[in-house]
């Protein structure tokens, strides 16, 4: 298959250009067609929502945010409109972009934006939803204003708002900015958020699709699946299949590469190319330096080390297959000169930070998760501790909490002790040591901990 | 009805249960914290975790509802192990303090740590703390110690959907969250002290009990509050003659699981010290303690000359404070023996109170819990203006009575009213049975010490029509009787009643003739209702140690359908 040949820029095609932001320049370079065409051919009946609908399940595309569900399939689960009970559908936007290491959605936003809502319009209409939202991370102020700004112009232009186009649709699209929560991402903690509520996961079933936002049937897309879907109905299904390793990983994708490579930065690739390729992409590791080990779907992703990647291909399945996942494809690179016992506290101190609090085992996990891994790391660790690590990190996961957020914040702890496992160990039988300053184990406990005590947070 | 098999166990549950009501049911006790019967399912707490055939995680079994066959694993090795996590998360950082937690005794964190703890700690940090949100009252009966919460947010769905008012929310994020009151605002509503009796822990606790006695050394007896006439079903809590505290007895037929503070906090009243003889005035009106042969005698002797003279000179009244059987006594003494006609009762209008049932709320209007009583036995209600004997001599029509007996002294809160007890006291003689000392009684000519609701057993009546038996918790003081025995022995002197009759015997004479009263029996589950939780913070515990084995949970209880959705 030639679907991993490099091919022409899809998704940042405009990113960079002059004018890019802009309707204007959007409608220049072609922007729009496919919305106008599928309006005009709704009410000779030559596009209907199903078509496209079944146009996206063609595609093969899968979902961008992090799961990798299949997209078409996704729309398929809202309850047809006579199972409704008059109730109205909401499609959301997922721009709650907050994954360690991940930086794609942003870019298309603040570049491309109206790239982005061409593709609600598309599945809005195939969904037959009146309302879209752009739930949009709190911090990405840049992002919603540009984001603003567009639906503006597309309103004046008379692309959104009541019987668009004369075609007897009516569409309105608002931009929601979030209070700043990682959790936020995960789908129903975002309808509660954009509910008003506290960002906390509801439990499933019952499924979006069926008891969404306000009780609504909803769909909850990723930003940058929603761009793809504007690509399928512009290019056609066909097209885009081309593009990928194969018949379940398909199309363009955006994979965000960070940490210690020469030239970190976003980079459209077909979906599923090497890692070696990838890393090439990106200057390769910096400084000319060995690779020690590859985070590769963002914070929550198990990580790889570099013998373990060789060869992999950068794609939903190929990530299932080598132990990992492939997440938001936020590939955080470690090279030689990393501390893994000091990486994986930090990324512990992130989910310790992020937990909403809500079920017991994250919420009083997370930190003790981190608590313990500061303490090994500032000397005060014991021979035990590496086991109590597992150990601990297990009871949280699998089934113990409502959403998957345990599951992500103890895959970077089983992953990195598992694999690292000796430079655990080597803090702890450095504790106590002169070399930290203190006399033993329990005062370091004492000491990190209390920078807990005296506040709220540390 | 669904089958489903829990450890290999079959029972039939309703399609609405989830399986957690289902182990249960099938006399499985699977250890929960967040669960209520009446609050929404959250599965937040992760305690309740099981295995359930043909899914491969453990599952929160409050948040899975039943299937028709359905095969839950509840004790196996992996729910246990869940289990066991669960425990020692909520554990490491809960604070060490049982022994000055006041929650202790009846605390399902202590309880689930004896099924489901680890006997060590492995929790070598330093625990959190909440500083600045430790024993501090967040409104007028609940005093809040954040340290102890485990999130489990009972409190703030009850201050959401039982009293709609919302004033409890989750404060911060993660490991540090607690729940607080909103900026500005107090845990202020009808019900809040039953915002501390969801608490499975130490976190929220009401202020008036807080360390006046160890829950273990408690007795508990059912009895029904006497605030309205919804007639709340409540467990008096005492020791040593001493009622500590009132909590709700489970009753879905009229509080569910709650009571109001107003008829939380009476129980005070139970211990107000007052006559402990009775009391007869001499010639000259000077009060002297007496005892019962001399007080009847003067009042035998006062209602013989009036009698005499003319039956229509005796006013007598009966109140809604006394039980059914009480009031039948009073009627049978003086309708129908001695021929008094004017036989009457008079209750207040009280502050409006209400009461969540299921999702309505219940009003009541009353002071007193038994008008309907005291109207089914054939006493009159009187109200001013309605030409009865009592609004006649009340608005100066009629001259006063020659004998007034007030069965009540605190019939109404005007009789600590200097101006309305001179009216009453123009009748010639007033004889009123009093426990607590106020105007009327000692304005009274005999006073007869008799016991409050804490010391004596019978029915009410409530708004409904609804007849609920309360038992006698504690031996009122030894002098003091009930009004019950009062009324046999005055009765005996005029030959009317034997004295050897218990409430229950009294009950069996009168259920014939009073209306609601036929074909009730005094032991049965209706008119006793629920035994006192063994610990209100626990959905099942109220069926305790009472449970019959194989007894169905649901027929008494009335769980609600899971409502997963917000």
């Amino acid at each position: 298959m030639a679907g991993l040949d490099p091919v022409p820029p899809v998704l940042t095609a405009r990113v960079g250009t002059p004018g890019s932001r802009k309707l204007e320049g959007y409608v220049a370079d072609g922007g729009y067609a496919s919305w106008r065409k599928v309006l005009a051919g709704s009410s000779t009946g030559e596009w209907t929502p199903a078509k496209v609908t079944e146009m996206v399940k063609a595609s093969g595309l899968r979902g961008r945010g992090g799961a990798g569900f299949p997209c078409g399939m996704k729309w398929t689960f809202v309850p047809p409109k006579e199972k409704r009970g008059g109730k109205p559908v909401y499609l959301l936007c997922n721009a709650d972009e907050s994954e360690p290491g991940t930086f794609k959605d942003r870019v298309l936003i603040e570049e491309d934006p109206h790239q982005v809502l061409e593709g609600m319009m598309l599945a809005s209409f195939a969904l037959d939803v009146k309302h879209a939202y752009v739930y949009i991370r709190g911090e990405m102020w840049k992002g919603a204003a540009v984001l603003n700004e567009a639906v503006a112009e597309a309103e004046a232009a008379g692309l959104l708002g009541k019987n668009v186009l004369g075609s007897g649709v009516d569409l309105d699209i608002t931009v929601h900015r979030g209070g700043g929560a990682y959790i936020c991402g995960e789908e129903t903690a975002l309808i509660e958020s954009l509910e008003g509520k506290r960002g906390h996961p509801r439990i499933k079933p019952p499924f979006p699709a069926v008891w969404g936002v306000w009780g609504c049937p909803t769909v909850v897309n990723n930003v940058e699946t929603l761009a793809c879907v504007k690509h399928v109905v512009d290019r056609g299904a066909d097209w885009f299949k081309g593009i990928g390793r194969n018949d379940r990983n398909t199309g363009p994708k955006l994979y965000c590469i960070s940490g210690h490579v020469e030239k970190p930065g976003v980079y459209e690739a077909p979906i599923g190319i090497p890692w070696e390729r990838l890393l090439e992409m990106a200057g390769g590791v910096r400084g000319g330096r060995k690779l020690k080990a590859v985070i590769p779907g963002g914070a929550s992703a198990p990580m790889l080390t570099a013998a373990e990647i060789a060869g992999v291909p950068m794609d939903f399945d190929g990530l299932a297959a080598a132990k990992s996942m492939f997440g938001s494809a936020a590939i955080i690179v470690m090279d030689e000169m990393t501390d893994m016992a000091k990486a994986v506290t930090n990324i512990s101190k992130f989910f310790a930070h992020e937990s909403c609090g809500q079920c017991t085992p994250c919420r009083e996990g997370t930190p003790w998760l981190n608590k313990m891994l500061k303490r090994i790391v500032a000397g005060g660790g014991k021979k035990a501790d590496v086991e109590m690590l597992l150990s601990v990190a297990n009871q949280m996961a699998n089934g113990m909490t409502i959403c998957v957020f345990a599951d992500a914040a103890v895959a970077p702890v089983l992953s990195g002790v598992a694999k690292f496992r000796e430079e655990f160990e080597a803090y702890v039988a450095k504790a106590g040591a002169p070399e930290y300053g203190l006399a033993a184990p329990g005062e370091v406990s004492a000491k990190v901990a209390g920078r807990t005590a005296a506040g709220m947070h540390d | 009805m669904a089958k489903v098999t829990v450890d290999g166990r079959t029972v039939e549950v309703p399609d609405t249960a989830n399986a957690l009501e289902a182990c249960r049911e099938a006399g499985v006790d699977v250890p929960h914290f967040c669960y209520h019967p009446k609050l929404s399912i959250v599965g937040q707490c992760r305690m309740c975790m099981v295995e359930i055939e043909g899914m491969p995680k453990v599952q929160a079994s409050c948040t899975v509802p039943v299937r028709d066959g359905m095969v839950i694993q509840a004790s196996s090795e992996r729910a246990r192990a869940a289990r066991n996590a669960t425990m020692e998360f909520l554990l490491i950082n809960h604070p060490l303090d049982c022994p000055i937690c006041d929650q202790a005794g009846e605390c399902k964190l202590q309880d689930n740590a004896f099924d489901a703890g680890l006997p060590v700690s492995r929790m070598a940090e330093v625990r959190r703390l909440i500083p600045g949100y430790e024993r501090t009252p967040i409104g007028p009966h609940v005093v809040a110690d954040m340290t102890r919460c485990i999130q489990c947010t009972r409190c703030i769905r009850f201050c959401n959907e039982i009293t709609e008012t919302g004033e409890l929310s989750f404060v911060e994020r993660g490991g540090h969250t607690f729940v607080w009151t909103h900026e500005g605002k107090e845990l202020a509503n009808d019900l809040s002290a039953c915002a501390a009796d969801v608490c499975p822990v130490g976190a929220l606790t009401v202020k008036e009990f807080r360390f006046r006695k160890r829950v273990w050394w408690l007795d508990k007896t059912r009895s029904v509050c006497d605030g309205c006439e919804i007639g709340c079903n409540v467990s008096l809590e005492h020791k040593d003659r001493i009622v500590y505290r009132t909590t709700p007895r489970v009753q879905p037929a009229v509080n569910d699981y709650w009571i109001c503070d107003y008829g939380r906090f009476r129980s005070e009243r139970l211990n107000e010290p007052g006559y402990t003889r009775p009391v007869v005035k001499g010639p000259g009106g000077e009060a002297k303690e007496t005892n019962w042969g001399e007080a009847l005698d003067a009042v035998r002797a006062a209602l013989g000359r009036a009698l005499e003279n003319d039956a229509s000179k005796v006013v007598v009244l009966g109140s809604a404070h006394l039980s059914t059987e009480e009031n039948w006594l009073l009627a049978r003494l003086f309708r129908d023996s001695l021929k008094v006609r004017n036989l009457e009762f008079r209750v207040d209008e009280g502050p409006a109170r209400r009461m969540k049932r299921g999702k309505e709320w219940i009003h009541g209007t009353e002071a007193a819990p038994n008008s309907r009583g005291a109207e089914a036995v054939g006493i009159r209600r009187s109200r001013n203006g309605d030409g009865s004997a009592l609004d006649l001599f009340l608005s100066r029509k009629n001259p006063p009575p020659a004998v007034l007996y007030i069965a009540d002294a605190t019939f109404s809160d005007r009789a600590s009213d200097p101006a309305f007890v001179s009216l009453l006291r123009s009748a010639s003689v007033l004889i009123v049975h009093a426990r607590v000392k106020n105007a009327l009684s000692e304005a009274a000519d005999v006073v007869l010490p008799a016991a409050n609701l804490s010391g004596k057993e019978g029915t009410f009546v409530n708004f409904e029509g609804r007849v609920q038996r309360f038992d006698a918790a504690i031996v009122p003081p030894p002098v003091v009787r009930t009004d019950l025995e009062i009324l046999l022995h005055l009765g005996k002197r005029f030959g009317a009643f034997e004295t050897g009759w218990t409430a229950s015997d009294v009950f069996s004479r009168m259920k014939a003739t009073v209306p609601g009263y036929a074909g009730l029996d005094w032991n049965s589950d209706d008119l006793v209702g629920n035994p006192p939780s063994t610990s209100l913070t626990s959905a099942y515990d109220v069926l305790g140690f009472e449970r019959r084995p194989g007894e169905a949970v649901f027929s008494r209880l009335s769980v609600v359908a899971a409502d997963v959705k917000p």
